[in-house]
């Protein structure tokens, strides 16, 4: 019993140790290299292939979310369909938790 | 931002089609044999069905969330590691086509052509990686949240170690060759992925403490763990 809540300690203590660690790297960190960092993945593709990065075309043309707004829309309604599944089904459980000790 | 887009799924159009081609190859049987494995499992116990919709759940959120790093860029969980110690690799591979088809075709994340590619590196090698580690510590006297953990933070680990090795197969170095390629694209990857990996594994040991809490008799019914390990978990809840 004594370990009861080790996990939710270390949970906690993770995500506020993530959190520092993020406002130290944005507090330390000079604005030039943010903006350098965004292309790092996509330019060290286009330095080893000798191509520019706007050289990379789709394949096969995709349909881009007309802004940003719109993006963080879309990626907040795939959290939701998560969210919702696992909670709907956290609650479907606790409910038949509580049935069976009701019984 | 393209750094996000390239390091947690290979952007469309960043790859050779030739590649597209036989990332696909790899990927198809495995997800046929996913959806013949998901179809048993749905079949043999009806009671699974809510287990799958958390651990997919979960893969939809993480998966949704670009957290920065230490590397002043930012990437993704991909909470793969539940459904991976729930029900193996090959049906993660499933639920992860769901996830990663949404995001190509709504968010321009990822792509059509270049699913293939991101199907294996996070459907696939990443969860196979995480069940050789469930595997392996299972029937061990090892916790079963420290198994959670570590099966969870590796299989975010392997999927960008996979995503680095399909770049550096794509674009080897011209000196040094795929081998350097892959180390270039490591060293951006791997530090920027090891701090969410290890927060990724403590959420979902986490969770999985409430999976045992509330519903262990899935879990043992699944065979997820031994009745004495569920068991012996449930006491310290």
């Amino acid at each position: 019993m004594a370990y009861r809540y080790t996990l939710e300690l270390l949970a906690g203590i993770a995500i506020v140790a993530f959190c520092a660690m993020f406002l130290y790297t944005s507090a330390t960190m000079s604005g030039a290299e943010f903006a350098g960092s965004d292309n790092v993945g996509s330019g060290l593709i286009a330095e080893l292939s000798g191509r520019p990065v706007d050289n990379f075309q789709p394949l096969i043309s995709q349909w881009e979310p007309p802004s940003g707004e719109i993006e963080s829309c879309l990626f907040a309604l795939q959290a939701a369909v998560g969210g919702m599944l696992v909670g709907g089904v956290f609650g479907f459980w606790a409910g038949q938790a509580r049935g069976r000790r009701a019984e | 931002m393209y750094l996000c887009d390239a390091i947690m799924h290979i952007m469309e159009g960043f790859l050779p089609w030739q590649w597209c081609l036989i990332w696909w190859i790899i990927a198809l049987p495995c997800l046929m044999f996913g959806i013949y494995q998901l179809k048993k499992v749905l079949d043999a116990d009806r009671e699974a069905l809510p287990l799958l919709g958390v651990t997919g759940g979960f893969i939809f959120i993480l998966s949704s969330l670009k957290l920065p790093s230490v590397t002043g860029s930012c990437s993704h969980p991909t909470g793969t590691g539940l459904s991976t110690i729930s029900f193996g690799p090959w049906i993660t591979a499933v639920i992860c086509a769901i996830v990663l088809l949404f995001q190509s075709l709504f968010l321009a994340h990822g792509g059509l052509s270049v699913l293939g590619a991101n199907i294996v590196s996070m459907g696939i090698v990443g969860p196979l990686v995480g069940y050789g580690v469930y595997r392996l510590l299972r029937d061990t006297s090892v916790n079963i949240y420290v198994t959670v953990f570590l099966v969870t933070a590796l299989a975010d680990m392997f999927t960008y170690v996979t995503t680095s090795l399909e770049l550096a197969l794509a674009y080897p170095a011209e000196t040094g060759g795929i081998a350097s390629s892959f180390i270039l694209f490591m060293g951006i990857f791997a530090v920027t992925q090891v701090p969410l990996a290890i927060v990724e594994g403590i959420v979902l040991a986490l969770v999985f403490k409430y999976i045992v809490a509330l519903k262990p008799d899935i879990l043992i019914r699944l065979k997820v763990f031994s009745e004495e390990k569920i068991n012996a978990a449930r006491s310290e809840c």
